[in-house]
């Protein structure tokens, strides 16, 4: 493994070096999945650049508007600690705590997460469901992509290959927003989800629901958002759920794998949408 | 790991036989083939380059023809390839059978695909959707051509 690293301070050198290098550099930020890749051969960049030093990455605050910017190099324990995103939603920091250890929570950063862009993350469906965005830059400019539409396929996302993942800012919360994450780990506490569903609810002055947003993990090549299931609760009392929360089998593609068949996942994203739905409603 | 394929062609099943049977040019419908040659012995030589995410692999190897029975509209191939600098190999084994179905031809592809070496890192979901595109692309575009003839 030889490659050139680079470590530059700003944002500015950074791009410019990804630029020049096109496919033969790649980033580096907490490394925890890079560095596997790099020692099993499957990666061989000539240039590796690490985004660490760069310290307008960084940080969790409050925006303007009564969102949440949490910078790409923020890491997930930060995230899982911060004040400010337990005031946004207790459901984000559960999302953040619920990956692995602390050792790689400590370690493994927010724009790790997004541009690493496996199926079976926790952050992803949760920062969808939200209505996140990301940030993108690059030396041709900068553009702004819905966490929904960031990932395409397995460990494939729609950034460019000279993009920098900068930010990932949460819109303000419309009032009255009730929001969950639940993942389904049969086998130990530190693995990936079987199945993992986030949640945002809203309900209107009568107690029905107004509006629903539902992403699926680890049930298809990028986190699931489970429409139909949204369309069917809109309107619905509560204790009325059972039957939209089983239109989630008509949405996901689950693969059979290590941790269980197509068919038991079918079921298992049926039962914990379910429960998240009433965690959401009771 | 065991996938199956099938597509459908506007066209006689005579036509599309000598069209897969023509190896070089029915492996050009599959995405990321390059230089296919025949090597001798009924067998083709070639690569195959697969991107996931950012790892990229170049499969080197060869396919053979193991059984054709034209009257049935039927065949077996198998299909070895290695990545020397990754290290990992896969083996497959496909059958193909031409169906003709009130003018039109149904091609049907059963894989049974074996994942060996560090390729195997990527899991099984990920081979499998991989595999899965690979081959429904392959179908269409086979599909395609021989429409197009
Ligand atoms: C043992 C283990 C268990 C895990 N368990 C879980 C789990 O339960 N749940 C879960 O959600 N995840 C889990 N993960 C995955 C983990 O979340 C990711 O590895 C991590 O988030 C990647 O972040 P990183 O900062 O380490 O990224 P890196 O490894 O540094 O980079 C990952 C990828 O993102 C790219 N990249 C990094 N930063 C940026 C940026 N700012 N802009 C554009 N591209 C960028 C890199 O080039 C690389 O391709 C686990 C990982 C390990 C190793």
């Amino acid at each position: 493994m030889t490659f050139e690293y680079h470590e530059p301070r700003e944002l500015g050198p950074a791009l410019d070096l990804l630029a020049r290098h096109g496919q033969d550099a790649h980033l580096i930020a907490g490394g925890t999945a890079t560095v596997l890749l790099l020692r099993q051969g499957l990666l061989r960049p000539g240039h590796v650049i690490g985004l660490r030093r760069i310290e307008s990455l960084g940080g969790i605050a409050r925006t303007s508007d009564g969102g949440l910017r949490i910078g790409a190099m923020a890491t997930h324990r930060a995230v899982e600690r911060s004040p400010m995103a337990r005031a946004y939603s207790p459901a984000l920091t559960d999302a953040f705590a619920s990956v692995a250890t602390i050792r790689i929570r400590n370690q493994a950063t927010v724009g790790g997460n997004l541009a690493h862009a496996d199926p079976a993350q926790d952050p992803p469906p949760m920062l969808a469901a939200f209505g996140a965005t990301v940030t993108a830059r690059s030396s041709r400019g900068e553009r702004t992509i819905p966490v929904a539409d960031l990932a395409v396929d397995h460990f494939t996302t729609s950034l460019a290959g000279d993009e920098i993942i900068t930010e990932v800012v949460l819109p303000p919360i419309v009032e009255g927003t009730r929001a969950a994450y639940l993942k389904f780990l049969p086998k130990t506490a530190d693995d990936y989800a079987t199945v993992s569903v986030a949640a945002t609810l809203r309900l209107a002055s009568d107690g029905t629901v107004a509006a629903a947003s539902i992403f699926l993990g680890a049930v298809g090549p990028t986190p699931i958002r489970a429409r139909r299931v949204e369309d069917a609760l809109r309107g619905r009392a509560r204790g009325d759920i059972g039957e939209a929360a089983a239109l989630v089998g008509e949405e996901i593609d689950p693969v059979d794998d290590a941790r269980g068949s197509s068919e038991y996942k079918r079921r298992m994203a049926r039962v914990w949408t379910e429960r998240t739905l009433a965690q959401l409603l009771r | 790991m065991k996938f199956t394929h099938t597509a459908m062609v506007a066209v006689p099943r005579a036509k599309v036989w000598a069209q897969v049977m023509d190896v070089p040019a029915a492996a050009r419908c599959v995405p990321g083939v390059a230089s296919v040659r025949p090597s001798g012995n009924g067998k083709y030589e070639g690569t195959l380059a697969v991107q996931v995410g950012p790892v990229r692999l170049v499969l080197d190897g060869d396919l053979a023809i193991t059984a054709r029975d034209e009257n049935a509209g039927t065949a077996a191939l198998r299909a070895e390839a290695k990545d020397s600098r990754v290290g990992g190999a896969i083996r497959a084994t496909m059958s193909l059978a031409l169906a003709e179905k009130g003018g039109e031809t149904e091609i049907r592809i059963e894989t049974d695909l074996a994942v060996m070496g560090r390729l195997g890192e990527f899991g099984q979901a990920v081979i499998k959707r991989k595999a899965d595109q690979l081959m429904g692309d392959f179908a269409e575009c086979l599909a395609r051509q021989a429409s197009a003839r």
